[in-house]
């Protein structure tokens, strides 16, 4: 078991790296993914405020 | 164009096929191939050192043909494409730095050494770098995206000299024994077999971190219009 840790530490750091990537992406998407739902809500609602007969 | 349920139904085929190569990828590393008799165990950091290198590389020829895709038609596309590759490619590029310094620490005796192919490979990391800083420090969104894309193109062609260099100068850096001259490999089945795993394994992850990130960009781009949109909505 010669350079285990060696070993070890590479292959950890690589899944860590990756792991945090892929989990701030989705974190990210998740979010901008709301807003843009949460705006899209709101200009249906002012334009048709605005279309309505006064 | 895919349909929403058709695309949802490729992003989750492409994510099992993900896992599970990513898992078979693993079983090889560390139960199929033998350890090699010079190195012993250390030498298996060598299937994802050089998977890494080898999506540093993709991610590095995305961005550059984007790029120059971008310079020519000038459509934002291309561009979010092209960024998306450049911040793939820069935690790649990481990865080979920290994967290629821990594995060198015991057979070469140093942690780094300022050897060609590594001091380049340096380089392309602090080109990809600046790319981002400038990203996300200029205004201009037109001014952004050209001048990203002219060191985009400048990372491709370092990304060409990394090879050149391997292939071509006397180096502590080994040279290619995945495919050799005359289209041979250097390695012996098993080993070529996990690799080659490894390389599908990469790919596929490199292709889904891609769409990710590219499906942000596009959204950040949507919420710009939608936010324009309310703008003039409300002053109208």
């Amino acid at each position: 078991m010669k350079n285990f840790w060696y070993l070890f530490a590479a292959y950890t750091i690589v899944w860590s790296f990756i792991f945090a990537y892929i989990v701030n992406l989705t974190r990210k998407n998740n979010a901008l993914r709301e807003e843009l739902h949460d705006l899209q809500l709101y200009l249906e609602k002012i334009v048709s405020k605005k279309e309505a007969p006064q | 164009m895919l349909s929403r349920s058709a695309f949802t139904l490729w992003r989750m085929i492409h994510a099992v096929a993900m896992y599970v190569v990513v898992g078979l990828a693993l079983w090889m590393i560390f139960v199929y191939v033998p350890s090699e008799k010079g190195q012993g165990l250390v030498q298996r950091i060598f299937y994802f050192h050089v998977s890494s290198t080898f999506t540093m590389s993709l991610a590095g020829l995305v961005a550059f043909v984007a790029s120059i895709i971008y310079l020519w038609k000038k459509a934002p596309r291309w561009d979010n494409i092209a960024m998306s590759a450049v911040e793939i490619g820069t935690l790649f590029c990481a990865l080979v730095l920290i994967t290629g310094s821990i594995w060198a620490r015991p057979i070469w005796g140093v942690w780094w050494t300022w050897d060609p192919p590594l001091t380049l490979t340096l380089v392309l990391w602090l080109i990809y770098v600046a790319y981002l800083m400038l990203r996300a420090n200029v205004q201009d969104d037109t001014k952004r995206a050209r001048f990203a894309a002219v060191l985009a193109i400048v990372g491709g062609v370092d990304i060409f000299l990394i090879y050149l260099s391997i292939r071509m100068w006397r180096t502590l850096h080994p040279k290619p024994i995945v495919i050799q001259e005359g289209g041979t490999t250097g390695l012996p089945p098993s080993m070529f077999w996990t690799l080659m795993v490894c390389f599908v394994a990469f790919l596929l992850l490199f292709f889904y971190l891609l769409r990710e990130r590219v499906f942000l960009a596009q959204s950040r781009h949507d919420l710009e219009i939608i936010r324009q949109e309310i703008d003039d909505t409300l002053k109208g």
